[in-house]
């Protein structure tokens, strides 16, 4: 029992920095990095929970498939020095305010109901719940049509990023028409 | 354990005479998508779209086969209701989806971007509707308004070339992925409160085992009403909606504000009215208040436009409060108004921009207030149903715009929400201003002609604008010429004679068989 708290809150204290560090630190690319942190520490979650199929998944498909796509993206493009955005005064100030506004809220709702169950045992759940069977079940039963519309909307997207990113013939038509390329 | 392998063994059962318009869009655009391969001029200018509008006549027909009234059981394990309110309303996409091909077959966006993704892209943003308007859970109504959204996004930047297309692009997929988010936290906070996706279960759930208080489902109920917000465009999360409409390819933006806005408000009018309607005392005062600062905000913000695009925009905004209201109310009488008003909105719409587009390919204003300028003696079609749509969105008399804000305001009245009605009359009073200031400069401006075939100045000093082609000629653009007479004429048929569709509107508001009637 002791061995799981502790690893709950190293894991909670990970998931967290992480998720702070993506959005304080300025390099980019550190911020990717963070994010992998965070969601290796999400796994570790994930795993107390004993779901071990989303911990694997969650590592082999965030973690490493899509974060390793943002690292090469990131050293791609790179572009640290360019300043994001420009600063307009006055939304700065009512950006924190509003932020906190939200804040303050959200803490209400979670304090307010979901920490009622911090000293209980938790919900009850059958054994293999969280299981890949029952996942696989659900996929193909409850959720059949959000997983088939899961897929179309990959090939949608793929076929969206073809149309921003192709190679284009006749540059040289735009500069015709008056404008420098 | 074997009991489990033996339930996972069995299949879910799918209506497939349901499920078929979702089939012929979604199939259309693969269909689209593999047709473009084609070489050659034929297969690019005739074929594909030939093929995107079978697609949407297929999609039109087999919603009117699987018509009926009254509440039904969801399909496909309760993920998708296959009832009047989405069929109805899924009829609106289809149609904007034709109107949108006939706008968009000579636009350089479509050239830009090839035609079969484009119209591959627009019919899976018309699936990702279809979704969304029958979504009966959590889950598949999330995807669906990412099924929705992405190709849209993709959509506006379509013109890549011309910067304020890529702006335009760039805009919507930062802002609509705020509001997706937004969406999603309330969402799982609405799951973390009831513990259920599906809607009815939710609605079970609330009051029974849910507190109606309870701050986890208000946090959630709230943050989910403003992702949908978003979508809808209604004020304050309005504020990407005039830029967007005005960078986007103006086919594309004449779809985002009629098809995206219906598909917005299919999904508001089912997830309050069927998921939430036990919660409705909580969320019915803030959904009143974000209507009334939509019709103030979206009026006032158009009055100052002079480009036709944001003026438009910022009326969609105005046009969302009103709609807004119809959902407040919360009866069955105020599901059918909001549903007789979105007909009436595309046909107006799809009017007005019709005219936009036609104007913006031969004039040098663009879509400037001043390409209108002398319309009325210069090109009465095209003067005429501006004139009639910018009419019947103010709300005048015999025109289809005044019984759907009738309509609205009577639901409003008789749900006790008589206030809500006086602001709606308030708006259009407001609209006025620069509604009739469009009809003043067409109809009341000097005759000047502009020449035919090519903007005034010289080709080496014109801006690109949206759609804007060098070969097109201005006085052959007889697909846009028909869409806007049509439109224009069901405006005003729709406007004398609204029984139809009140027999079909009257249908939709028998989707929900819990409300009030």
């Amino acid at each position: 029992m002791i061995f799981e708290d502790v690893v709950f809150f190293i894991a909670a204290i990970g998931a967290l920095a992480g998720a702070a560090g993506v959005v304080i630190l300025r390099n980019p690319f550190y911020s990717v990095l963070s994010l992998v942190g965070h969601l290796f520490f999400l796994a570790v979650l994930f795993l107390l929970l004993r779901a071990q199929f989303l911990a694997a998944a969650q590592l082999i498909v965030y973690a490493g498939a899509v974060m390793v796509l943002y690292v090469f993206v990131v050293a791609y493009i790179g572009g640290a020095e360019e300043p994001i955005g420009q600063n307009v005064p006055g939304i700065r100030p009512l950006g924190v305010l509003f932020a906190a506004c939200l804040l303050a809220e959200l803490c209400i709702a979670v304090i307010g109901t979901g920490l009622k169950a911090l000293d209980t045992r938790g919900a009850h759940v059958a054994n293999g719940f969280g299981g890949p069977a029952q996942i696989g079940s659900l996929l193909l039963k409850q959720y059949l049509i959000p997983f088939e519309a899961a897929s179309y909307l990959l090939l949608i997207a793929a076929v969206g990023a073809l149309v921003l990113a192709r190679k284009r013939r006749g540059f040289e038509e735009l500069t015709e028409e008056g404008r420098p390329a | 354990m074997t009991t489990l392998l033996i339930a996972a063994a069995k299949a879910p059962v799918i209506d497939y005479k349901g499920i078929s318009p979702l089939f012929a869009v979604a199939g259309g655009a693969v269909i689209v998508l593999m047709a473009a391969l084609i070489r050659g001029r034929f297969a690019q200018r005739v074929l594909v779209p030939f093929l995107t509008v079978g697609a949407l006549g297929a999609a039109i027909g087999l919603s009117i086969w699987n018509w009926h009234t009254g509440d039904s059981r969801p399909i496909v394990e309760g993920a998708l209701a296959i009832d009047p309110l989405a069929l109805g309303l899924s009829l609106l996409f289809y149609i904007t989806g034709l109107a949108t091909v006939a706008f968009a077959w000579r636009s350089r966006a479509l050239r830009e971007s090839g035609t079969g993704e484009f119209f591959g892209l627009m019919l899976g943003s018309i699936a990702g509707m279809t979704i969304l308007g029958s979504a009966e859970n959590l889950i598949t109504l999330f995807v669906g308004i990412e099924l929705l959204s992405i190709p849209l996004y993709v959509m506006c930047a379509s013109d890549v070339r011309r910067e304020t297309s890529l702006e335009s692009g760039l805009k919507y997929l930062v802002i609509g992925s705020v509001g997706s988010a937004t969406l999603l936290y309330g969402l799982a906070l609405i799951y973390g409160a009831t513990g259920h996706t599906g809607f009815a279960e939710i609605n079970n759930a609330i009051g029974n085992s849910v507190n109606l208080t309870d701050p986890l489902l208000l946090t959630g109920i709230a943050l989910a009403a403003a992702g949908l917000a978003f979508k809808a465009s209604v004020a304050p999360f309005h504020a990407w909606t005039p830029d967007v409409y005005e960078g986007a390819p103006t086919p594309v933006t004449a779809f985002m504000a009629v098809a995206t806005k219906t598909a917005a408000f299919a999904v508001i009018l089912r997830f309050f009215l069927e998921a939430l309607v036990s919660a409705q005392e909580q969320w019915a005062p803030a959904l009143a208040a974000l209507a009334v600062i939509t019709i103030i905000v979206g009026n006032v913000g158009a009055i100052a436009q002079n480009s036709l695009k944001r003026m438009l925009a910022w009326s969609g905004v105005a046009q969302a409060g009103y709609m807004l209201a119809g959902v407040v109310v919360g009866t069955q009488l105020g599901l059918q108004a909001t549903a007789f008003y979105l007909a009436m909105y595309l046909f107006m719409n799809l009017a007005a921009f019709g005219v936009v587009i036609a104007r913006e390919r031969v004039s040098e204003h663009g879509d400037g207030l001043k390409s209108l300028e002398g319309l009325g003696s210069a090109s009465p079609l095209l003067a005429w149903p501006m004139t009639i749509a910018m009419l019947s969105l103010a709300g005048f008399p015999a025109t289809a715009g005044f019984i759907g804000k009738f309509y609205l305001i009577s639901a409003a009245v008789d749900g006790n929400w008589a206030w809500l009605g006086v602001m709606i009359v308030v708006g259009s009073m407001l609209s006025l201003v620069y509604y009739l200031r469009v009809i003043a400069v067409m109809w009341m401006t000097p005759l000047k002609i502009e020449l035919p075939g090519r903007p005034r100045r010289a080709r080496r000093e014109v801006q690109p604008v949206a759609g804007w082609s060098p070969e097109a000629d201005p006085r052959a653009q007889p697909e846009v010429l028909l869409v806007t007479l049509i439109m224009a004429a069901a405006t005003i048929f729709f406007g004398i004679v609204p029984s139809p569709l009140f027999h079909l509107a009257h249908d939709v508001g028998t989707s929900i068989s819990a409300l009030f009637s």
